[in-house]
């Protein structure tokens, strides 16, 4: 519409005022008027003309005198007394920053307490923390971030990452924000550039109240301090990172004092390529390791037909998982760039592994074909197979036991990693014996079923059972007195995310304990016919898929219940 | 470049992060929006009345920073100020005259059709109910200039009399109070006195979050001084104060009555002062006799040391200034708590000098334009429609016959609503502002609205709540696609220019009156109103010899290089003639003559002035009048059915009355919560069996809404809060007015709360 209009009054002439106007004359003249600017010519500029910006002689104060020496560096500092809640730095962030439409880098929560005779508001404006350990360049498969070593500065490398995000999940302070359109995550560098010549931060020289300043602090002091000071209110403890924010204050807050946010509850980001790939990666170690466990209690030659259809369905399924995974970065083509961050990062550890994992069970599918290819490598290659992608599992759980948030610990996350596997392995088993019937000839199979049929079957409902159980405990939270992280998650479970959590309950009765125990009812082990007609396909099918669906459930729920630590937040509705 | 691809330190990503020097005094900015040219211009949002500088790419703005060399904001800012641009692109912009169909859709028009259906519409409205038939409401949102061009057009081109502002909302008590307290509309403060008290008095005001850049000024205050903030709630303003009473709601004229006996029977005032400069002193005295210590502790809920504390802090503060806000103009007894806080700054002689004041701090970025040049309740220049030399004076200056300017005021904004009830008004215009979310008992406005027989809406956003009960949309541009002044809280007259051009058909407010007026039949009236600079000069004419003489400001270009000015600025001629008094107005008298010295181009004003500085009023006797009246009590007291009392106010500093502006900024709608919320007290929350975050449903006797329950003690007991912005909140409050400014007392009614019912599984 606009540059219709524009390119239609462009043609026009300049208009003769004095002459008397037609009313079409008279509009065409106002609408040229109105898309000319002319506030250039007509009003002179003024302005300082050295290099040093005119807002200078009010943040001047606002800055440290020296550069940091070593054992030190640059940090924010807030004073808390003068910070009002105007949350100009927010904005002011994102116009000198040339921000994204949606993007900022600092914000401003709320803290609240006190009593009818006392009460206590205090806005908090916090940004990146530029912590001595930051979490986020731990995480980082990529090595995307690097701390400067004069100023301490945490910065970003944009063209490094390459969007897995892992750096979201780690950070304490939740600093870091993804960017879905650039594929990227992007961060507060502390103006870096400004500082390096003598220029506040956008949000210190926007801050009406000049309540954020940059300070040098020494580093030891940080490390002390995190020791006893407690930070914020309900702030995540800072001994995880040792965030080099200091915040001042001359008030006593009450006890009471919290976040305006604190009994909000908002489910997380779920990140289904991650679920994916956990689940099926889980799903083919546990395939493999419940195939190898047959191996040692069999008979080699039982299990001719149906170990390289297990094999070739484990794999499988691990590969599809492998390739889900590169669907959750940002940017894919620079997957090769993950290895490079073996030495700190969890995430490239696992890469790794699974790589391996990937190509032992290749060769272990492949090498399964053959017929009579020697037993005894076929173990060792096996244990391989399996050694890899337990360790594989393992770096997994440790991605998330590194964010030290409580719902992921380690305990609960290797739990539930290995149980999925488990359930999933037999599921898969289930799956493969169903499709060795409909393939192969081989008149041992049924053999094979009568033999480990009933105790796939129970292992099954047990292992089902148990990790339903293990998970309902969960419920045990919402007694809990204090709000407390479990609590949090147990509550995002029965309230927000209570359609998700009802299904992951359904489908895993339904997979690992109501099609187990038809097959078990349906069982013929007298008989010499082959187990598995129509029906009992079906029920196998249905089996191997609400296990599975179960299970993506249940990491489903893992991300989005996960109470997420973060800086105080404002009031939400 | 292999190591590049295995670890790139740089590339596309980030360069989109650059930052360069901005160069023109500006300090780095992102290297896509360099500017080749800044430029600045005053905020139009608030009436603190900020300086921002346009950073500029051919012409036109493509960033912009806070001015750092302007008198009133130091370089500083608030959230909207920042995001003032972002706004302009919204997708909700109007970008065509719109007209409502027989379906109730609206059609996309050319502005001929539109203008044809306008005149005709509202001609044949005056043919068969009389001129008067039709009326308008305006803002205090436009330019000067587009204020004074409506109130011409409409009042001497169109024969119209009634047309109020949304400035009624707003600042209506404080006009009145000053009017009959000091002889004329006078706000006597500069910003400066923020910082040269030592004793700061905030009375209904949460400057933190109405007016953050005057908070600033507090806090460059070098005096240490005590903060005292007089509101219900404890706001962020009320936390930062060394003494905060909390006050029962409209219990503040008690409270200011008996801190008058206080000082008075203490013997804290400055008789001589009283003596000289003001009158009615003694039978002030005499009125504030039963404000006694236990009476006024019963009627304010504060406590006796609480109150005498405060009593003693004013006589002991060297330089105390009084500053109020909406906490005290919206109230059924808005205009006499004004003077008593007028009374308080004139009894101790706190007025005049740097550092004190009885201060209105009014809301919208033109609400002062509005109060002298909107031509609805005072003729154009503070004039009076009523006195005749004033009507001689206008019509001369505007070239125009006198006998077309009406000989008596407008109706104040719920007069004309109400005559719209009764049938007499027919037609109305609306300009610049929302009356269907912001006016009060919404239900009710809303139901006034559609009775209309024709309703045309002027706005930037074809999406408000009012443009969408419209029968034409007319697009208009907003702030920074237009040029004009605003004058802002502390008298400044300070220039907006346009730096954006306007969607589509869009056309600013002044050159939609003109069209206007072409395709009404009056256009050779205003044949002189050619630009918004032409119609300043005939506004400086006007003020002439007025209290808001601004004679001596030269053109936009002396404005834009003083960085403002404030009234009084007259120039040499003005200054012979003595000031023209308000009460004898034929007769101009000696002594309202102003200690100013005439400005020529070496020596100017100085950049922050205040009034009253000779002591000198506006009244005939140059006294200022002590006015005071026995309080009344609430109109509606809670009862057992609506047992809480609802206070309502700004809830963030980055939103913005109706939100028509701010809600099309991304970022600012990332800073304040998107629902509705209600602060509670956890004391009631605990009775009514209401926790944290819960949904609950307010009623009041006029309608519902629900919000999101926030439990806190910044709340008394017995008392909810409930920002403005949401559209649902007016549907609660009563239509209750002050009986002097007739404005609406938003600030107290009575509703319930209960619980809404609960969405989780235990």
């Amino acid at each position: 519409m606009t540059s219709t209009v524009h390119s239609q009054l462009d043609q026009q002439e300049t208009f003769n005022i004095t002459r008397p106007l037609t009313g079409d004359d008279f509009l065409a003249q106002l609408l040229h008027e109105q898309q000319s600017l002319t506030a250039v010519e007509e009003f002179s500029q003024s302005h300082s003309a050295g290099t040093v910006p005119a807002q200078a002689k009010y943040y001047a104060k606002l800055m440290p005198v020296k550069a940091p020496q070593p054992g030190e560096q640059y940090a924010f500092e807030v004073n808390l007394d003068a910070c009002s809640g105007c949350k100009a730095c927010v904005v002011a962030c994102h116009a000198l920053n040339g921000l994204d439409e949606q993007e900022t880098w600092r914000d401003v929560g709320l803290l609240v307490g006190g009593t009818t005779t006392n009460p206590v508001i205090q806005h908090v404006t916090t940004a990146c923390h530029h912590c001595l350990e930051p979490a986020c360049m731990t995480a980082c498969p990529v090595d995307a971030y690097e701390k400067d070593e004069t100023t301490g500065i945490v910065r970003h490398l944009d063209d490094q990452c390459f969007g897995c995000q892992y750096c979201t999940l780690a950070c304490p302070y939740d600093v870091p924000k993804y960017h879905s359109g650039k594929g990227i995550v992007r961060k507060c560098d502390m103006c870096v550039d400004r500082l390096s010549s003598g220029e506040a931060p956008a949000c210190v020289q926007s801050c009406p109240h000049e309540a954020i300043a940059i300070r040098v602090v020494e580093v030891e002091t940080v490390r002390e301090n995190a020791e006893v000071d407690p930070f914020l209110p309900a702030a995540p403890e800072p001994h995880i990172t040792y965030p080099t924010t200091v915040f001042k204050t001359e008030r006593n807050f009450p006890r009471n004092t919290l976040p305006a946010d604190y009994y909000s509850i908002n489910p997380q980001h779920p990140h289904w390529p991650l679920i994916i790939m956990l689940v099926l990666t889980q799903l083919s170690v546990g395939t493999f390791a419940v195939g190898l466990i047959l191996e040692s209690l069999l008979a080699s030659s039982l299990l001719d037909s149906f170990r390289p259809i297990q094999a070739t369905l484990a794999l499988v399924l691990g590969l599809a998982a492998l390739g889900a995974s590169t669907l959750h970065l940002g940017r894919p083509q620079f997957a090769y760039r993950a290895i490079i961050g073996l030495r700190h990062s969890w995430l490239s550890r696992e890469i790794v592994a699974f790589g391996l994992f990937a190509a032992a069970a290749v060769s272990y599918s492949a090498v399964v074909w053959w017929p009579g290819g020697t037993s005894e490598r076929l173990a060792i290659l096996g244990g391989v197979v399996l050694m890899t992608g337990m360790i594989g599992l393992l770096c997994s759980a440790m991605i998330y036991v590194f964010t030290q948030r409580e719902y992921w610990n380690f305990s609960r996350t290797v739990s539930r990693f290995l149980m999925t596997g488990l359930i999933l392995g037999l599921a898969t088993t289930w799956l493969a014996l169903l499709l060795t019937t409909v393939v192969s000839q081989n008149d041992r199979v049924p053999q094979l079923l009568a033999r480990v049929g009933p105790a796939l079957a129970w292992s099954l409902m047990a292992a089902t059972a148990f990790k339903l159980l293990w998970e309902a405990a969960l419920f045990l939270h919402l007694f809990d007195r204090r709000n407390s992280p479990m609590k949090r998650s147990a509550r995002l479970m029965v309230g927000p995310l209570a359609s998700p959590l009802l299904m992951r309950f359904a489908a895993g009765l339904l997979g690992g304990i109501v099609m187990p125990g038809f097959l078990l009812l349906n069982s013929h082990p007298a008989a010499a016919l082959p187990m598995i007609d129509l029906k009992q396909g079906v029920i196998v099918g249905m089996l191997f898929a609400a296990c599975l669906l179960g299970e993506l459930m249940e990491r489903y729920l893992f991300f989005a219940a996960v109470s997420a630590p973060r800086m105080p937040g404002g009031l939400r509705s | 470049m292999i190591h590049d691809l295995l670890h790139a330190r740089t590339g596309p990503l980030t360069r989109e992060l650059l930052r360069t020097p901005g160069e023109f005094g500006l300090g780095q900015v992102p290297a896509t929006s360099k500017p080749d040219a800044t430029t600045r211009l005053v905020c139009g949002y608030c009436s603190t009345g900020c300086g921002l500088t346009a950073h500029l790419q051919s012409g036109e703005a493509i960033n912009l920073s806070p001015t750092t060399e302007y008198p009133v904001n130091l370089g500083m800012a608030c959230p909207k100020g920042w995001e003032a641009l972002t706004v302009l692109d919204s997708p909700d912009r109007a970008v065509s005259p719109r007209l409502k169909n027989s379906r109730g859709q609206f059609d996309a028009v050319d502005w001929n059709r539109a203008l044809s259906e306008f005149t005709g519409r509202f001609q044949a409205i005056q043919a068969a109910h009389g001129p008067q038939s039709v009326a308008f409401l305006s803002t205090g949102q436009m330019v000067t200039e587009e204020m004074a061009f409506l109130g011409a057009l409409t009042k001497f081109g169109m024969g119209l009399l009634h047309g109020d502002g949304n400035t009624r909302q707003c600042m209506a008590t404080a006009v009145v109070a000053y009017k009959q307290a000091f002889g004329f509309d006078a706000p006597p403060y500069t910003y400066a006195d923020f910082e040269e008290s030592d004793v700061i008095v905030l009375i209904g005001s949460n400057l933190c979050i109405a007016h953050p850049i005057m908070w600033e000024r507090v806090m460059r205050n070098p005096h240490s001084p005590e903060i005292i903030v007089i509101d219900p709630r404890m706001t962020e303003t009320a936390m930062n104060a060394t003494q905060h009473l909390p006050v029962t709601p409209k219990g503040d004229l008690a409270l200011l009555y008996g801190v008058a006996r206080l000082l008075i029977q203490n013997g804290w005032i400055d008789e001589t002062y009283i003596d000289e400069h003001t009158s009615g002193f003694e039978q002030f005295r005499q009125f504030v006799e039963p404000f006694t210590l236990s009476e006024v502790t019963t009627q304010t809920g504060l406590t006796s040391a609480q109150i005498e504390r405060f009593a003693e802090t004013i006589h002991r503060g060297q330089r105390v200034s009084f500053w109020w806000t909406m906490g005290v103009n919206q109230s059924h007894q808005g205009v006499r708590t004004a003077q008593a806080i007028i009374n308080l700054a004139l009894m101790t002689g706190n007025i005049g000098r740097p550092g004190t004041g009885a201060n209105s701090i009014t809301g919208q970025c033109n609400a002062m334009g509005s109060r002298l040049f909107s031509n609805t309740t005072n003729l154009l220049g503070g004039h009076e429609f009523a006195n005749p030399q004033h009507r001689e004076k206008v019509a001369d200056i505007l070239g125009i016959d006198p006998n077309v300017i009406p000989t008596e005021s407008s109706w104040a904004y719920h007069e004309i609503l109400e005559g719209v009830l009764k049938g007499k008004i027919r037609g109305l215009w609306v300009i610049c502002t929302n009356t269907a979310h912001s006016w009060i008992n919404q239900n009710m406005a809303r139901d006034i609205l559609s009775r209309l027989d024709f309703l045309v809406v002027q706005d930037m956003y074809h999406t408000t709540e009012t443009a969408r009960m419209a029968d034409l949309i007319l697009p208009a541009a907003g702030w920074g696609e237009k040029d004009g002044t605003f004058i802002n809280s502390e008298r400044r007259v300070g220039v907006v220019k346009k730096v954006r051009k306007a969607p589509g058909q869009a056309l600013s407010d002044f050159n939609i009156f003109r069209l206007v007026a072409h395709h009404w039949g009056c256009g050779a009236m205003f044949d002189k109103w050619t630009s918004p600079a032409a119609v300043f000069e005939m506004l400086k004419q006007c003020t002439r010899g007025m209290p808001c003489d601004i004679t001596g400001i030269r053109d936009y270009q002396h404005l834009d290089r003083e960085g403002g000015i404030q009234w009084p600025y007259p120039d040499a001629e003005s200054i012979q003639v003595p000031v023209t008094n308000r009460d004898e107005l034929t007769d101009p008298v000696e002594n309202s003559k102003h200690n100013v010295t005439a400005p020529n181009d070496d020596s100017h004003l100085a950049s922050e002035r205040r009034l009253f500085e000779d002591g000198r009023f506006f009244h005939s006797d140059s006294r200022a009048k002590f006015l005071f009246e026995e309080s009344r009590p609430l109109t509606e007291n809670p009862s057992s059915q609506f047992p809480f009392l609802l206070l309502t106010g700004r809830g963030s500093a980055s939103q913005w009355h109706t939100q028509t502006r701010t809600q099309s900024s991304a970022i600012l709608r990332k800073l304040y919560p998107q629902q509705p919320f209600v602060e509670l007290n956890p004391q009631d929350a605990r009775q009514l069996a209401i926790q944290q975050d819960e949904q609950v449903h307010i009623t009041s006797q006029r309608g519902e809404m629900t919000a999101t329950a926030f439990l806190t003690h910044n709340v008394q007991p017995g008392q909810v809060f409930i920002p403005m912005h949401y559209a649902a909140t007016n549907q609660l409050t009563d239509a209750v007015f002050d009986p002097y400014s007739k404005q609406p007392a938003y600030k107290a009614c009575a509703v319930s709360v209960s619980k809404l019912g609960r969405t989780s599984l235990v």
